[in-house]
C-alpha cells in the first residue's frame, strides 16, 4: 500500500509546486496519476521514492525497505556492466550471492526474451531492449510495489504495446501494487484500476479521481473496446484541457493587467 | 575489400610516394642534404646509432623518466582528484593551482626543475610528472563531479548505499575518464622527459637532440625525431589497446578515414 497524506513540495521557499496532495494506492491496486507537464507528477514519485524531501506531509510505503521497484523514464542502466550484470545488480545489492543472482537474472532475461543479449553492454541494445532490461532489473527483485514514471514514453507504439502487455500480465499475476505517472490518458485507462487527475502547477492538487471499471485480466488492445473506455477518456480529456484553457485565460488576464 | 583495408592501402601509397619523392629530390639536388638529408641517410644514421650501442643508454634514460612520470603522475593525480572531489576544502585550495598549472605551458617549469633537482634524472621525472598530474587530476575531478546523477539514483533506488555507489558508479566512471586520457598522458610524459633532457642533462634522447642541434647535424636530428615518434607510437598503440579493452562497453566510434 502507498499512502500520500497532505504532501507539499517546494523548490523555492514559499513557492510550492504541490500543495496538500493526498491519495492512497491499496495493496494490489494499479493507480495512475495524470497531469500536464510541470504539474509536479515526477516530484510526487521522487518524494515517494525518498529521492526528494517533502516540505510538508507524509508518505508511507508498505515494505519500502526491500520490495519496491522503480521504473523511470530513463532506463539508466550502468553502461560498464553487461545486461546480465545490470539485471542482477539489485539482487547483489540485497546480499544475494553472485552465482544465484546471475541465475535469477538469466531467468528474467529468458522471460523477457533477452537471454541472448546477456553478455552485451547497454550501448549495444536498442531503446526497447534497454527498457526491457530495466524492467527485468526491477522485476528480478520481486517487488511488491512498483513506482513508474512514464517508463514507456520514449518507445515506438509497437514496442510500447508489447512491453506494456508483458508488464501488465506480470503485475496482475503477482498482485503488485503500482503507481504510474503518465500524461498518456489511454495508457492510464487501459492499465489502471483508478486514475487521479492533477491540476496544473504551481500549487498543484488532485482535482478529480476516477475508478476504471474494466475487468481483469486485461489485454491492452482490447481495453479500448470496453464500453467504459471512451466516456472516461472524454472525461479525463475535458478535465485536463479544461484546466489548460482556464490557465491560458488567467495568464492572458495577468499580462493585460501588467501592461495596463 | 573492406573500407578500412582500402584506407590502409591508400595511406601506404601516399606515405611511400612522399618518401620516394624525398629521396629522389635529394639525389638530383633539389634539396640541400645539409638541411634535409635523404631518407636513406637517415636510415643509415639510425642503424649506426643502434650498431654502436650508445643509443641504449639514452633510450633507457628517457623511457625511465617517462614511465616513472606516468606512473607517479597517475597515482598523485588520482589521489588529489579524489581528495578534491570528496573534500570541498581541499578542492578550494587545489583547484586554483591546478587551473593555473593547466593554463600555462607547463614545460616552462623545466629550467626551474633543473635548478631545484639538478641535471640528473630527477628533474626529468619531475617535469614529466607535473605534466601528467594536472591532466589526471582534472580527469578524476571532473569524472566524479560530472557523474551521471541518474545512475546514482538508479543504484540508490535498488538499495545501494555509499560503498555500492563508489564501487558501481564512481570508480567505473572515473576509470573511464582516466583511461580515456591515457594516450594523452603517454604523450605528455614523453614531452616532459625529452624537454627536461633538452634543457639540461648528460643523457637521454633530449640530450642527444640538443647535441645534434648544436653540431648542426640535421641527419641525427631527424633520426632522433623519427625514433621518438616510433617509440611514442608503440606506447600509444599499447594505451589504445588497454583503452579499447577496458572501455569496450562504450558506444562504438565510427572510424574516420
Amino acid at each position: 500500500m502507498i499512502k500520500v497524506e497532505n504532501l507539499s513540495l517546494e523548490y523555492d521557499k514559499g513557492n510550492p509546486i504541490l500543495e496538500n496532495v493526498s491519495f492512497t494506492v491499496q495493496a494490489g491496486q494499479f493507480v495512475s496519476l495524470i497531469g500536464q507537464s510541470g504539474s509536479g507528477k515526477t516530484s510526487i514519485l521522487r518524494a515517494i521514492a525518498g529521492l526528494q524531501q517533502p516540505s510538508q506531509g507524509k508518505v508511507t510505503v508498505e515494505d519500502l525497505s526491500s520490495r519496491v521497484g522503480f521504473l523511470f523514464q530513463d532506463d539508466a542502466l550502468l553502461p560498464w556492466r553487461t545486461v546480465r550484470q545490470n539485471v542482477s545488480l539489485g539482487l547483489r545489492i540485497q546480499g544475494e550471492k553472485l552465482d544465484s543472482a546471475n541465475k535469477k537474472a538469466d531467468d528474467w532475461l529468458e522471460k523477457l526474451s533477452l537471454f541472448e543479449l546477456g553478455d552485451r553492454y547497454p550501448s549495444q541494445l536498442s531503446g526497447g531492449q534497454r527498457k526491457r532490461v530495466a524492467i527485468a532489473q526491477v522485476l528480478a527483485l520481486h517487488p511488491k510495489v512498483i513506482l513508474m514514471d512514464e517508463p514507456f514514453a520514449s518507445l515506438d507504439a509497437i514496442v510500447r504495446t508489447r512491453i506494456t502487455q508483458e508488464l501488465i500480465e506480470w503485475v496482475e499475476q503477482e498482485q503488485i501494487t503500482v503507481l504510474l505517472i503518465t500524461h498518456d490518458l489511454e495508457e492510464a485507462i487501459s492499465l489502471s484500476d483508478a486514475v487521479h487527475v492533477l491540476s496544473p502547477g504551481p500549487k498543484a492538487y488532485i482535482k478529480a479521481s476516477h475508478q476504471v471499471n474494466i475487468p481483469r485480466p486485461r489485454d491492452i488492445l482490447d481495453t479500448r473496446n470496453s464500453s467504459n473506455f471512451a466516456p472516461l477518456l472524454k472525461t479525463l480529456w475535458n478535465e485536463l484541457v479544461g484546466e489548460r484553457k482556464k490557465e491560458n485565460i488567467i495568464k492572458f488576464g495577468n499580462e493585460k493587467k501588467i501592461k495596463a | 575489400m573492406t573500407s578500412s583495408r582500402i584506407a590502409s592501402i591508400r595511406k601506404f601509397i601516399v606515405f611511400t610516394s612522399i618518401i620516394l619523392f624525398w629521396e629522389f629530390a635529394s639525389r638530383i639536388g633539389w634539396i640541400n642534404p645539409f638541411y634535409m638529408p635523404s631518407p636513406l641517410q637517415v636510415v643509415k644514421v639510425i642503424i649506426e646509432l643502434f650498431q654502436d650501442g650508445e643509443i641504449w643508454k639514452h633510450l633507457s634514460a628517457t623511457f625511465f623518466a617517462a614511465i616513472v612520470g606516468i606512473i607517479g603522475g597517475l597515482a598523485i593525480g588520482i589521489f588529489l582528484g579524489f581528495a578534491s572531489a570528496l573534500t570541498p576544502i581541499i578542492a578550494e585550495l587545489l583547484e586554483p593551482i591546478m587551473i593555473m598549472l593547466n593554463a600555462i605551458p607547463r614545460v616552462i617549469l623545466a629550467p626551474l626543475f633543473v635548478i631545484w633537482f639538478g641535471i640528473g634524472i630527477e628533474s626529468k621525472i619531475a617535469l614529466s610528472l607535473i605534466l601528467v598530474v594536472v591532466l589526471v587530476f582534472f580527469a578524476v575531478y571532473n569524472g566524479i563531479k560530472d557523474v551521471d546523477q541518474r545512475l546514482i539514483e538508479r543504484v540508490q533506488t535498488l538499495g545501494g548505499g555509499k560503498w555500492i555507489l563508489l564501487k558501481e558508479v564512481y570508480i567505473p566512471s572515473v576509470t573511464a575518464w582516466i583511461i580515456g586520457n591515457l594516450k594523452v598522458a603517454v604523450g605528455f610524459a614523453f614531452t616532459g622527459a625529452v624537454v627536461g633532457e633538452f634543457v639540461g642533462s648528460s643523457k637521454g634522447l633530449g640530450y642527444l637532440l640538443q647535441f645534434a642541434q648544436s653540431t648542426y647535424n640535421a641527419a641525427l636530428t631527424i633520426s632522433l625525431i623519427i625514433l621518438i615518434m616510433a617509440f611514442v607510437m608503440v606506447l600509444f598503440s599499447g594505451a589504445e589497446r588497454i583503452e579499447n579493452h577496458l572501455l569496450r562497453w562504450r558506444p562504438q566510434k565510427k572510424a574516420i578515414h
